[in-house]
């Protein structure tokens, strides 16, 4: 599932990994799904059809200015699929009182029963199976590195920090489904949020990242603090 | 010149806190909810301090966040222990609103207590992580210690090298067994105690200024 930006509206394609690093627009590092189909990393229609939960905009503060703008226009992402396509839902949910550098809020999507969608516990629980994996995969991390390597935070939960999603768009494609996986499951196997007010949590997985949950949302929206060393300053 | 005299001093300062000897060593409370963790900070706390550290409960999960209560000193044969107590929020793998249903909560009031609980235990296990110098881990002497949670923690505990006392709590219960927690851990020290009613405590206070002091 596509992730944006709540501060600019920068989008990050399925399975991108760049956002670990802050946005690359604006440096903020808060972030929420874009709704749609994870499956179909290709499908535009599954863009357009986004509506950020209401809740998402309302209790955010009215940010500025040129996140809409950023939002429609402003996507450096090669891969044509997951451009936005200028939902004024997604503008609203641009704005954002993102500016604590400390803070990443992820936005979950919260519209299925039990919390998660069917790709979040497929991408939790299966395996992925070689005929559903492009031709080829790459070898699982580095192929994709971009200068964002350099500061690549040095524990294990954010190896793959590197492995962004700006490289080119044959590899961002090729790659994005198992990096979908990986990443989905990194955000989740700590907490798993079995239905509202039920959880079932992972100690050795809390325990061993770097970022910790600070606070859940009733929607499913949780913050991390995430680590200083997770900058953003690198332009790409 | 003054500024720089200044920055000297605090530089100075900093250090001299960060290799003095007798900084005050970080305990963190920790344990399954409903252990007695609270009670027995606010126990400790009271008795050297006058001041509580927060509100006890039999509803698991009271405490939601970590608090802290600092420069507690403790004299034990004449010498002066100093240590900070944090209470941790007890520490489970699964929580589920319905648990506090029992406790005459509302379901929306349960809800959102399930959910600071989650992240208490998210808390504590980052203190855990980065921020306790020693581990008083405490149990239910009424219940099995051999859980997962508890098997969990004390082996992170270890790998940590953190010093750590096991107090088998609420002693004034019939149905206590500190045998069965000291055998569930024999790697370490247990101590039985009622924080509740304040029985053993000087054993307690004799280890903490041992294993911590």
């Amino acid at each position: 599932m596509p992730h944006q930006c709540t501060n600019c509206g920068h989008v990050f394609p399925d399975g991108s990994k760049e956002m670990l690093s802050g946005c690359p627009d604006c440096g903020g590092n808060k972030f929420q799904f874009k709704q749609g189909a994870v499956d179909d990393v290709g499908d535009d229609a599954d863009e357009q059809q986004i509506t950020i939960d209401d809740s998402a905009a309302g209790d955010d503060s009215a940010a500025p200015d040129d996140s809409a703008a950023a939002d429609d226009s402003v996507t450096p992402n090669p891969e044509p699929a997951t451009e936005p396509t200028g939902t004024t839902d997604a503008d609203s949910a641009g704005t954002s009182d993102t500016t604590d550098p400390t803070d990443a809020e992820v936005l979950d999507d919260d519209r299925s029963p039990g919390g998660e969608s069917p790709a979040q516990s497929s991408a939790r629980s299966d395996i992925v199976s070689d005929d559903e994996l492009p031709d080829s995969p790459p070898p699982a991390d580095d192929s994709a590195a971009t200068p964002t390597d350099s500061q690549q935070p040095t524990d294990q939960s954010t190896s793959d920090a590197g492995d962004v999603g700006e490289a080119t768009a044959d590899e961002a494609t090729s790659s994005s489904l198992d990096q979908l996986r990986q990443e989905l499951n990194d955000q989740f196997e700590s907490i798993r949020i079995v239905s509202p007010g039920q959880y079932e949590l992972n100690l050795m997985e809390l325990y061993d990242r770097n970022e910790y949950i600070i606070s859940l949302r009733e929607d499913g929206r949780y913050v991390i603090e995430v680590p200083d060393g997770w900058g953003a300053d690198e332009p790409t | 010149m003054g500024l720089l005299t200044n920055l000297r001093d605090s530089v100075s300062r900093v250090t001299d806190r960060l290799f003095a000897s007798d900084d005050p060593k970080r305990i963190g409370i920790y344990g399954p909810p409903n252990a007695g963790k609270t009670t027995l900070a606010n126990r400790i706390a009271r008795d050297w301090t006058g001041d509580a550290i927060g509100p006890e409960s039999h509803v698991p999960h009271e405490t939601r966040r970590a608090r802290r209560k600092e420069g507690v000193d403790i004299e034990r044969n004449g010498r002066s222990v100093t240590i900070d107590i944090v209470d941790t929020p007890g520490v489970a793998t699964k929580v589920d609103y319905k648990e506090f249903l029992d406790h005459d909560i509302e379901k929306d009031d349960a809800i959102r207590r399930s959910r600071e609980a989650t992240e208490g235990v998210a808390e504590a296990m980052h203190w855990l992580r980065e921020d306790v110098d020693g581990v008083i881990y405490v149990l239910d002497s009424t219940t099995d210690p051999f859980t997962q949670v508890n098997t969990m923690l004390i082996g992170i505990i270890e790998s940590r090298d953190l010093p750590v006392l096991i107090f088998a709590n609420k002693i004034d219960l019939d149905e206590a067994d500190i045998k069965r927690v000291a055998d569930a851990f024999p790697q370490h020290e247990t101590v039985p105690l009622s924080a509740l009613e304040g029985d053993n405590m000087d054993e307690v206070y004799d280890k903490i200024a041992e294993y911590f002091g």
